[in-house]
């Protein structure tokens, strides 16, 4: 499969195998194979790559804010190997439930200490 | 009639964009002061939000991505970014605009002064976001601000000369005021027409009715039904305003005074009526406002977002809602002017128009998106030329704005 990564994966919506969001294609890293071949290895989203990608001032605040919310500093993104890309099109498919991967703190933190608590939390509004 | 209840994400998509309390205002100042002259800038904006909204609309039925996905992947993380901040800002003031619009309706028929009634009006805001399903708010905010149709009723009861009001609306003509304050006018204007949250709500609205390709007729009508429907209740705003307010030589500071020309036509009946659909169309907005605030950062981010999940599952999604409603009522509360604040923000928007539309044109052009369903080569001409003049009022925002003094 010939995948452009600038113009097709990254800055992507990922999404789960039930059509869950999952996060963004913020960073790919790549890596040499037996024969010294670089090929894509993993995909990495979160505020961490998000911030080295945007650079700058902004990015660190984007970092700084993100950290708030995690007790183990600095933030590390989420790695996503590409094994577990299923296909992509105007989104990047994983094979996998987005249970099977770890929920991103910031959305632990506000789920367990804010959105939560807050009565009829459970229930979709459809 | 399910027809009819399609074309309801169209027509709040409209009403919360163009009828909403900064245009109440506007088009009603627009009206007191120039009569009919800004018709053709309402019209080449109505025109222009149908195409992109079309665009936006087709995209999100055929892949589910939403207009701040698109603006993510073409404009990189970096430029998206700042479209995200300026975007939210604009967004948020707006809401907190809105939120002012409520309780001003409110005071209009109870007495009781708007500042005590912007909390409750946020705690109602917040509720609805939180709680009602997303196709029965649609429906019932899209329906209910229809009550506005009560201007256009007052035309034809009032004495209107329709021959001057016709022959107004095709002379362009600065009606004694400057040409620097017309034309700042038709910048304010020809932005509240084609705001950008008005495409984030339609996209993000089309993936939360999931809509699919087999919905792009739906899709289609909802456009080419509510936004001309919008664009109609703006110009009966402005042509009421023309023919009660500008020969008694009024202008217009309050939603009372817009009122007016209905209370003359219809009395305490009419005020009723313009009362609640003003209510309706404010707090229309603000649904509309703060769901666009949170879609841009979701999509910008990444996280889960929308109204099909429950709210523990889009917890970044919900904070942000809670997060800008409360921004709203606070920013209200020092006792800012939320109308004179939208006349700033529609400047500012103005300046981003082009980062959001271009994106728009660039993905319907792309067949690794939408396959055979790009766009046809008259649908990309007239994106192009709508979108060369929203560069140009973009580019045109701030001189003018600053040369006249925000349109003195």
């Amino acid at each position: 499969m010939r995948i452009q990564v600038s113009r097709q994966l990254l800055d992507r919506q990922l999404v789960d195998v039930d059509g869950r969001l999952v996060g963004k294609v913020d960073d790919v890293e790549f890596a040499l194979d037996a024969d010294g071949v670089p090929y894509l290895r993993t995909l990495l989203t979160g505020p961490g790559a998000l911030g080295l990608r945007v650079g700058g001032r902004i990015g660190r605040m984007l970092v700084l804010t993100a950290e708030r919310f995690v007790t183990d500093r600095p933030m590390v993104p989420l790695r996503i190997p590409y094994g577990l890309v299923d296909r992509v099109d105007s989104a990047v498919w994983l094979r996998i439930r987005a249970e099977q991967l770890p929920t991103s703190p910031v959305e632990e933190w506000l789920r367990r200490h804010l959105i939560g608590r807050i009565p009829g939390a459970g229930r979709a509004g459809g | 009639m399910k027809k009819l209840l399609a074309a309801t994400l169209g027509i709040l998509s409209a009403v919360g964009g163009f009828v909403d309390i900064g245009d109440l205002v506007a088009a009603g100042q627009a009206g007191a002061r120039f009569g009919m002259a800004h018709t053709w800038v309402l019209l080449l904006g109505v025109v222009a939000i149908c195409a992109y909204a079309e665009m936006a609309g087709r995209i999100a039925a055929v892949t589910g991505r939403a207009v701040f996905d698109l603006v993510r992947e073409r404009l990189g993380a970096r430029m998206a970014l700042l479209n995200l901040v300026a975007s939210y800002l604009v967004t948020v003031i707006t809401l907190a605009a809105e939120l002012g619009g409520v309780a001003l309706a409110l005071q209009l028929v109870s007495g009781v002064p708007y500042l005590i009634w912007v909390p409750v009006a946020g705690a109602a805001v917040w509720l609805v976001l939180w709680r009602m399903r997303f196709p029965v708010m649609e429906r019932v905010f899209g329906l209910a601000g229809l009550a506005l149709v009560v201007f256009a009723v007052a035309l034809f009861w009032l004495p209107t000369d329709w021959a001057e009001l016709g022959r107004s609306a095709v002379r362009i003509d600065d009606g004694g005021q400057g040409w620097g304050a017309y034309w700042f006018v038709a910048v304010a204007l020809f932005a509240s027409t084609v705001s950008p949250y008005e495409v984030f709500f339609f996209s993000s609205g089309g993936v939360e009715e999931r809509w699919s390709a087999a919905d792009l007729a739906d899709a289609r009508f909802s456009v080419l039904v509510g936004f001309p429907v919008g664009g109609f209740l703006a110009l009966s705003l402005i042509a009421t305003a023309t023919v009660v307010l500008r020969p008694a030589g009024l202008t217009v500071s309050d939603l009372g005074q817009v009122a007016h020309p209905v209370v003359l036509a219809f009395g305490g009946v009419g005020l009723a009526i313009a009362a609640l659909a003003f209510f309706a169309v404010t707090f229309g907005a603000a649904l509309e406002t703060g769901l666009s605030a949170a879609y841009a950062a979701a999509q910008y981010f990444g996280w889960q977002w929308g109204k099909r999940v429950s709210p523990r599952e889009a917890a970044r999604f919900h904070t942000v809602l809670l997060v800008s409603v409360l921004l709203g009522v606070l920013l209200l509360l020092t006792t800012i002017d939320p109308v004179a604040l939208t006349e700033y923000m529609l400047i500012i928007s103005a300046v981003a128009l082009p980062l959001t539309y271009l994106p728009i044109l660039v993905v319907a052009n792309d067949r690794t998106y939408l396959g055979d369903r790009v766009n046809g080569r008259w649908l990309n001409a007239l994106g192009a030329v709508l979108l060369l003049v929203i560069v140009a009022a973009a580019i045109a925002a701030i001189p003018v704005a600053i040369g006249t003094r925000m349109g003195q």
